[in-house]
Parts: structure tokens; C-alpha cells; sequence
């Protein structure tokens, strides 16, 4: 099967949690950036029907805010868990990837984009750090598109 | 001596839970309790808030129902206005209902409760889940998943996201349904409804396979509630409440919801954060009842689209007066789905559901206002008391899991009367009790409000503390 998006991007958290939705953020601005062949998903948590949006995707991104970890901005590479157990609201990329696998036929190539995250509590002002993450993490994503030869 | 075997947590529910099940001198079991362990005080902490906030505070409660909580918030905001919403309006939320009745039993069945079906009892837990129902059938679960994604579809396509859209207002919605959002979901449909046929013959052969299941799980006589229309027709959104006897008798009709407290009481047990409600002229606990699939198709006259209406007639074949067994629920819950997938497919003819006459507006003109809708698990109530500027000054949040609860604990107690004998715990009863609750498809986030899973735990405790039995599992 052929992929029919070139790079889906999927920012997941919870928007009304200061810094966990930063993954969020950086979807909703690449989405903004109105790019053929790249497609981005808002969403509070990876639900199992990501999967088939993941299967038609050549390279696909998922934006996190990490709150243990590095101060900076990592960016590692995905692989499918051989198998493991979904539930309807706690899902992980890489069993998210394993489902697309295995349900729709195939997974694309992935990597996890995790920003540091440093306060949790109610409120859609990010910290300090996890602003300038997004900025980070918003210029990596933008050479990522110029690698794959859209413009952003 | 009285023995208790405690499951915690019950696992691929939503939220966290444990079952006790208590034992007699003679090694019997003699009753179970299905204990909620988290607290979340939604109904607390919203004090205070204006009430239009509501439908987007409460659908935070959930994140498998959250368009049942907006829906009902909004309608309880239609009440403190004392407005009638424009019909486009009422149409549109309807619709958005009738996805999410869609996606949750889509969940449930598929995701949830198809592996039981399909792997057998004896297959172990870590196999015995979504992923072990891919190896055993992936056109099956790739086929649970886009219907899934399709009642996602039309809530994305009304309310701009899948999860928590800031859509359903006091007094009406915010948006119409676009003509390319009308494509999409025509587009869709045939796929839906092909999915469906294939989920009743998996159903068929569960049947046939599952008689044991049907006897003893939670089958027994109750009442059921549900919301009906003016003629008795199966009702989501809107409508009257009625309650049937297992006879199938009706022995309350047309109830207007905003009343639902003259017949409704709650009882409070101090080992749960979860509430249970049971019908006030019968009194605790004799007023069980049991609401959701099982309970709106016990208690409607008909489904009001042909091809649900020509199930309902097999369903009520397997009962007299009313289907009482609660493993039955499936099967209910396959017949909803094919009565939304029905009634969306008429929506789309309708053109109303484009108009832009979406909202009424006023301010407070009563001070107290319910809203009831059937989420899928059952009918949802939120009650709001304010003060002359709109200021909350009580909430009452009555949900399905609260209201199926007594019915949880005795259908926890009659599979493990089957299955329990002295001080064993038989791993075939532990997977049969989680698979009796998940009958129920009960959502704790809602009931209380909590999240997430954990290993399963099971305990066998004297009465005097000792522990004479234990299994962990995961």
C-alpha cells in the first residue's frame, strides 16, 4: 500500500495543563503551515483509530510534552511494540504503531519529539522552557519538512 | 467465618476498580460488592462556575464520553433559560448523539469485550486483548476500529475535534453541519453498515456458544429505565423517562426528566465513591434498576427504523417481557448501533441540519434546570441549582455506572456462585467476573471520576484478616 500522506504529524496532551499541551501546539501550528502532503492531528490522548490516519503515512511524528528526561528537546527514532495491550484512552506511539502494523498493513517510519515539560497544573501558559521547546521543537520540524521538499 | 476474595483492579474498563466478593461459613459465596476507589468531585468543585461553562467543564469528566456530558450540560443550561433550542439545533445535537452512541459501543464490543467472545475464557490475559483478537481476526478488529473512528468522524465533523468540542452551548450549538461534512459521513456509511452486519453474525455464533454465559451473567429480574418518546419509540436525546418491571410492565411513564428526583433516590455506601441510585417508591435496595442498551430496548415500544426494529423482534424472543440477562447487553448494544447508523442515514436527507438558526438566548428564567440524555451506557442526568446571575450553586451528576451498580454486584455474585468453591480462586471465575462487569461497559471516569489501568490483584481474606488466598496478575 502506498502512503498516501508524506508526514503526519500528531500532537497529543492536554491543552488546559500548561505544558502538556505543547504537543497540541505544535500540531495546530504545522497544520497552520498548510503543506501538501503533510497532514497533523490535535488530539488529548492516542486513541487506537490513529492507527489507520498512521498506516497511510509515509513518516509520522508524534509531538509529547516529556516531563522527566532532558532539558532539551529530544527526537527518537520509533519502533512498533511486537505486541502489547491498548486500552481506549492510554495508548503509546509505538503500540499505536504496532496496531497500524498489524491492522491496516503496514507502519510508518517514526520518531517520538518530546519536549521538556516543567509545570502541570491548570492554565495554557507554557513555562519558560517548554516555550522555547516548542520553538525547538517547531524548527525541527520545519527541517524536516525542507528534507522531505516541502517548504515551510 | 466470613471470607472475602477482593479483584483489584477489574482490568479493560475505564477507570479504576475492585471487586469483593464475600463468603459464608460454608465456603458459598454470599454476596459481592463492586467497590469504586477514586474521587474526582466534579460535582464539588463546579460550584461556583457560571453555568455556561458547564457543557465544556463536564465533558472533562470523560474522554470516552465526553459529548454525552456536553450534550446533557447544554440541555440542563436550555432548562435554566427555559428555552426551546431552534429545531436545526436539536437535530444537529441529536446527531452528534447518535456518533457518539457509535463510537462508544464500537469500543466496547470490538475493543473491549470481542476478545472474551472470540478467544474463549481459558485464553491467558496477556493474549486475551485487542491484539490477540488481530492474530485470531484482523479484518474483524481493523473493521471495530474504523466504525470506531467513524462515530469520531461525525463528532470531529460537527464539533471541529473527536474529543472535547467546545460545540454544545445553552441554548442550542455553535456550528451546522457543512455539505462536505454531509459527503463524508455518506461517503462512510455503507462501510458502517457492513460492519455491523458482520458483528451481529459474530454475534449469532457467540450466542451459540455462550448459553452458559447468558444464564448466569447478572440474569435476573429488575426494573429498567430509559428515555422514550411520546409514543414509547426508543429515544437518545429528548423524551420522557419510563420504567419497566422484568414482567414488562410499565410502572412509571412519561416522567418529564426535570422531575427525575420524585422518582429517583440515591444511596451513598461507605466503600464506594460510587453512588447508587435506585427508584424511590420500591426504596433501597429494592428499587434496583438497570439502565443502558439492555434497559432502552427493554423498556421502548420499538426501535423506530426498520432493520434495528427487525433484531429488536429476535432480541425480545430470548426473554419474557423483558431480556434480562446482562451478558446480553452486547447484543443490545449491536442493535443501538444499527438503529444510529439507521437514524444518521435519514439525517442526511434532512437539510435542516445545514440551517444557520442555531441558538436561543436568555438569561436565567428558573433556577433550578436538568438536562437527561442517554449517554451509551445508560441515561445521564445533570442537575444545576443557581442564583440570579447564573452562578452554580449545586450540581447533581446522576451516571450510568451509578445506576447500574447494584446490578454490577449481583451479577458479580451469581458468576461467582458458579465458579467459586471454598478458598480456591479459579482463574476461569476471575476472567468470567471482569468479563460480567464489562457486561455494563462501566466508565469510572464518569461515576466518580478516575482513570487508567493496573495489574489484577486478587485476595481471599478471612474474616479475622488472614489471607488465605492471593493472585497478581501483570
Amino acid at each position: 500500500m502506498k502512503p498516501s500522506t508524506q508526514l503526519l504529524v500528531i500532537g497529543y496532551g492536554n491543552e488546559l495543563r500548561t505544558d502538556d499541551g505543547v504537543g497540541p501546539r505544535v500540531a495546530a501550528t504545522v497544520a497552520e503551515w498548510n503543506l501538501d502532503g503533510v497532514e497533523a492531528i490535535v488530539c488529548p490522548l492516542l486513541t487506537p483509530e490513529l492507527a489507520d490516519p498512521l498506516s497511510k503515512a509515509r513518516i509520522a511524528v508524534f509531538v509529547d510534552a516529556a516531563v522527566e528526561g532532558s532539558d532539551r528537546v529530544q527526537l527518537s527514532k520509533l519502533e512498533p511494540n511486537e505486541s502489547c495491550q491498548i486500552m481506549a484512552h492510554a495508548a503509546d506511539p509505538r503500540t499505536l504503531l504496532a496496531l497500524a502494523r498489524d491492522v491496516f498493513g503496514r507502519a510508518p517510519m517514526a520518531w517520538w519529539l518530546k519536549i521538556p515539560a516543567k509545570k502541570l497544573e491548570f492554565g495554557q501558559e507554557f513555562s519558560p522552557e517548554t516555550r522555547l521547546g516548542l520553538a525547538e521543537a517547531l524548527e525541527k520540524l520545519r527541517g524536516l519538512c525542507r528534507s522531505l521538499q516541502f517548504s515551510a | 467465618m466470613l471470607n472475602r476474595i477482593v479483584i483489584d483492579p477489574v482490568t479493560r474498563i475505564e477507570g479504576h476498580a475492585k471487586i469483593s466478593i464475600f463468603m459464608d461459613d460454608t465456603g458459598n459465596v454470599s454476596d459481592a460488592e463492586f467497590h469504586v476507589v477514586e474521587f474526582r468531585g466534579f460535582e464539588k468543585f463546579c460550584e461556583g462556575r457560571p453555568f455556561s461553562e458547564m457543557p465544556g467543564i463536564t465533558q472533562r469528566i470523560c474522554g470516552i464520553c465526553p459529548v454525552s456530558h456536553t450534550l446533557a450540560s447544554a440541555r440542563a443550561g436550555d432548562a435554566l433559560m427555559a428555552v426551546n433550542i431552534p429545531p436545526a439545533a436539536d437535530k444537529l445535537r441529536r446527531l452528534m448523539n447518535l456518533g457518539q452512541i457509535v463510537q462508544s459501543h464500537a469500543l466496547s464490543f470490538f475493543h473491549l469485550s470481542a476478545p472474551d467472545f472470540l478467544l474463549g475464557w481459558e485464553t491467558p490475559q496477556s493474549q486475551r486483548n485487542v491484539f490477540g483478537l488481530i492474530n485470531s481476526n484482523a479484518s474483524l478488529a481493523r473493521a471495530g476500529i474504523r466504525l470506531r473512528q467513524f462515530g469520531q468522524e461525525i463528532i470531529e465533523i460537527l464539533g471541529g475535534k473527536k474529543i472535547h468540542p467546545a460545540w454544545a452551548v445553552p441554548g442550542g450549538v455553535r456550528s451546522a453541519l457543512t455539505e462536505g461534512g454531509r459527503a463524508r459521513i455518506r461517503e462512510w456509511l455503507p462501510e458502517a453498515f457492513n460492519t455491523a452486519r458482520i458483528a451481529f453474525e459474530l454475534w449469532n455464533k457467540t450466542m451459540e456458544t455462550h448459553q452458559r454465559e447468558i444464564q448466569t451473567f447478572g440474569n435476573f429480574p429488575s426494573l429498567f429505565m430509559g428515555l422514550v418518546a411520546p409514543d414509547g419509540t426508543w429515544e437518545h436525546h429528548g423524551g420522557k423517562l419510563r420504567f419497566v418491571d422484568s414482567s414488562g410492565s410499565i410502572i412509571a411513564d412519561q416522567i418529564d426528566p426535570q422531575k427525575y428526583y420524585e422518582v429517583i433516590g440515591e444511596s451513598v455506601q461507605t466503600t464506594s465513591y460510587l453512588k447508587s441510585p435506585y427508584y424511590t417508591p420500591l426504596g433501597f435496595p429494592e428499587g434496583l434498576y438497570r439502565v443502558g442498551p439492555l434497559a432502552r430496548l427493554n423498556v421502548c415500544k420499538c426501535m423506530g427504523v426498520p432493520r434495528a426494529d427487525a433484531e429488536l423482534e429476535k432480541f425480545r424472543k430470548l426473554g419474557r417481557g423483558t431480556v434480562t440477562s446482562s451478558f446480553l447487553y452486547h447484543y443490545a448494544r449491536l442493535i443501538e448501533i444499527l438503529a444510529c447508523l439507521e437514524y444518521i442515514e435519514r439525517c442526511m436527507n434532512d437539510n435542516e441540519l445545514l440551517s444557520d438558526d442555531l441558538r436561543a438566548d436568555a438569561g436565567i428564567n428558573s433556577f433550578r434546570g436538568v438536562g437527561a440524555s442517554e449517554a451509551p451506557r445508560g441515561t445521564l442526568f445533570h442537575d444545576y441549582t443557581v442564583d440570579r446571575n447564573g452562578l452554580l450553586q449545586k450540581v447533581n451528576l446522576i451516571v450510568a455506572t451509578g445506576q447500574n451498580n447494584l446490578a454490577m454486584n449481583r451479577t458479580v455474585a451469581q458468576i461467582a456462585r458458579h465458579y467459586v468453591r471454598g478458598n480456591k480462586i479459579p482463574e476461569p471465575m476471575l476472567n468470567r467476573v471482569e468479563a460480567g462487569i464489562r457486561c455494563y461497559d462501566p466508565c469510572l471516569s464518569c461515576s466518580t471520576h478516575a482513570v487508567g489501568q493496573m495489574p489484577l490483584h486478587i485476595r481471599l481474606v478471612s474474616a479475622t484478616g488472614q489471607v488465605l488466598n492471593e493472585a497478581i496478575r501483570g
